[in-house]
């Protein structure tokens, strides 16, 4: 709303430099232009108002605030952000979520890498393998976690554990070991989001020119020493996308650590976006939620500022 | 010879790991089981049956998951669909005052996890009277930047010559939109739609939050709220694959805007 009558206060001292024809015939023409810009943007630009720019500035206020549900909230300065210091579970929350992507992205990008390279190979069936490997990216986390609740179950009549017994290991606990829990909540992300690590990569390798593949043939470079004396080298831009959106992503998980271990054991699995939905919606701390959700917008910045410095701005930006 | 065999190997060995927790799901589905009582292997195909199906289908809260689920994923997808397009159309070919200010604030806005909003827009929203409602999942979801920038980077490469010539012939800015950008831009479109479509259908995280009451939940807050409690992996299963479905066939039918989107979206 605001941004039209700018506009318009603009587009009058324009008119009274420059054209000097009356006011009421340039609001006619530029209407006549725009009339559909004004008509679409002015209802979006108050939408984007309320549901983004808004609570993101609330949500700043809220970090100082002791926010009520019911009563007046009180101003309390700095304490919300000081009682993150001495927050042992919110540090915890934090480490585990940097342990959850040390476990996830490499794997994600290597797995996504090979399917990628599978389905470029130019064998039969790749089209109909690319949608299979493809399938976990639009199935819903609640979808997966169910399955791998049970295929990880942590008894004897667990199916990996069943498959395990066969190389002659024994039960393990899986989702109710502490040391285990993380590792299984990647590999459910690994699982479902590999799939469209290797559109990129796929995307990736058909950019790459056939006549380098035959050149290294001619100079006797086996397919083996092709691949990481071309393909690998020359995907490099595509490792860097790859690798700060599955960090991005990593940083968000939330899904299966509420669906599968409830932040537990111990804590284990509790990551930053885990904590926060804890302390806002069970202990109703809306304020202190608030803290933590900008030391995820921290973060996420950061990585984004480091994504944009080395790619530019138009194309990187999702 | 031996490096292709080798290749198809891998190939159908990978597939099959990936399709394996589909496979378990639907087999479990059709088996009548207690979460108890399962061996690793209990799933594989013998003595079938539909209880587990019948189950949800006499228990109202489940069709009515699936109809909320649908009523706040339908709306959505249209809605994104209409305006990333004509918003794509604005940004890519009409000039305006505070184009660019504008696009730049759209653009830094994305940096913004949506998890930061949620404590403000509940705060927001239980002023609204929201809370339990439809409009908490919907109105937000009416339109998404990503889709804008989406059609409009596809829109940059449609020639200009020719809405110049539709305006020749008179038509207005409307017209040229949905004469010939929309058709033209029907892929970037389609690749919106299809994205909100699972995005909303598969969302947890805003309607466990938005929704309490356990008649509103879509099927994702019912799935594992309350089928994920009763114990019985069968008929969990059974809701499972039913919730799935919807997606499966939406992903069979525009396959390729799902890939082509996810490689546009990021790559030129």
């Amino acid at each position: 709303m605001e941004k039209v009558l700018v506009n318009q206060n603009e587009m009058t001292l324009d008119n009274e430099v420059k054209v000097k024809r009356p006011l009421k015939q340039r609001i006619k023409d530029e209407w006549r232009k725009n009339a559909l810009v004004y008509i679409i943007l002015v209802p979006v630009l108050a939408h984007f108002l309320v549901f983004q720019v808004i609570p993101f500035v609330y949500s700043f206020i809220l970090t100082f605030l002791n926010y009520r549900i019911i009563g007046v909230s009180e101003f309390v300065g700095l304490r919300n952000w000081t009682q993150l210091f001495k927050d042992d579970i919110a540090w915890k929350s934090i480490w585990n979520t940097i342990l959850f992507s040390i476990y996830y992205i490499v794997p994600t990008m290597a797995l996504g890498l090979i399917l990628a390279l599978i389905i470029k190979s130019g064998i039969h069936f790749t089209k109909l393998i690319k949608g299979v490997f493809f399938l976990p990216v639009v199935t819903s986390f609640v979808v997966v976690a169910g399955i791998w609740e049970w295929l990880f179950s942590g008894t004897e009549s667990g199916f990996i554990n069943y498959l395990l017994s066969f190389l002659g290991i024994n039960t393990q606990l899986f989702l109710s070991d502490s040391k285990q829990a993380l590792i299984v909540l990647a590999g459910l992300s690994i699982f479902k989001v590999s799939g469209s690590t290797m559109i990129y990569y796929f995307a990736g390798l058909q950019s790459i020119p056939k006549e380098m593949y035959e050149a290294a043939k001619i100079d006797g470079a086996s397919s083996f020493k092709s691949f990481w004396m071309i393909t690998f080298p020359l995907l490099k831009p595509i490792h860097f996308y790859v690798l700060i959106i599955t960090t991005i992503g990593s940083f968000q998980i939330f899904d299966s650590a509420y669906l599968l271990t409830s932040g537990g054991p111990n804590f284990s699995t509790s990551t930053i976006v885990y904590y926060l939905y804890s302390i806002g919606f069970t202990n109703l701390n809306f304020s202190y939620a608030a803290v933590l959700s900008y030391v995820l917008f921290a973060i996420i910045l950061v990585i984004s500022l480091i994504q944009r410095k080395y790619f530019g701005n138009d194309q990187s930006m999702y | 010879m031996l490096t292709k065999i080798v290749k198809y190997f891998v190939m159908f060995f990978l597939g099959f790991c990936f399709l394996l927790p589909f496979l378990i799901m639907v087999l479990s589905s059709l088996k009548e089981t207690t979460y108890a009582s399962l061996d690793p292997l209990f799933w594989l195909p013998d003595n079938p049956s539909l209880n587990n199906f019948a189950y949800l289908f006499r228990n109202d809260n489940f069709l009515r998951w699936i109809f909320n689920s649908v009523i706040v994923t339908i709306i959505p997808v249209f809605s994104q669909m209409f305006f990333a397009g004509i918003l794509g159309y604005i940004f890519a070919r009409k000039q305006f005052v505070g184009k660019e200010v504008i696009f730049w604030t759209f653009m830094a806005v994305i940096m913004i996890p949506q998890q930061l909003l949620i404590i403000p827009k509940f705060i927001m929203f239980s002023k609204f009277g929201w809370i339990n409602e439809y409009q908490a999942l919907i109105v937000p979801e009416l339109w998404a930047i990503m889709g804008v920038f989406l059609v409009r980077q596809f829109m940059q490469g449609i020639p200009m010559e020719l809405d110049e010539a539709a305006r020749m012939d008179g038509a207005n800015d409307f017209q040229v939109f949905r004469k010939i950008y929309m058709p033209l831009a029907f892929p970037s479109i389609a690749t919106v739609g299809t994205f909100a479509f699972v995005s909303n259908w598969n969302d947890l995280f805003q309607p466990l939050i938005y929704m309490t009451n356990e008649k509103m939940y879509p099927i994702t807050v019912g799935l594992a709220s309350t089928l994920s409690k009763e114990g019985n992996f069968g008929i969990e299963m059974a809701g499972a694959t039913l919730s799935f479905i919807p997606t499966f066939l939406i992903f069979l039918f525009f396959q390729k805007y799902f890939t082509e989107g996810i490689q546009m979206s990021g790559l030129k």
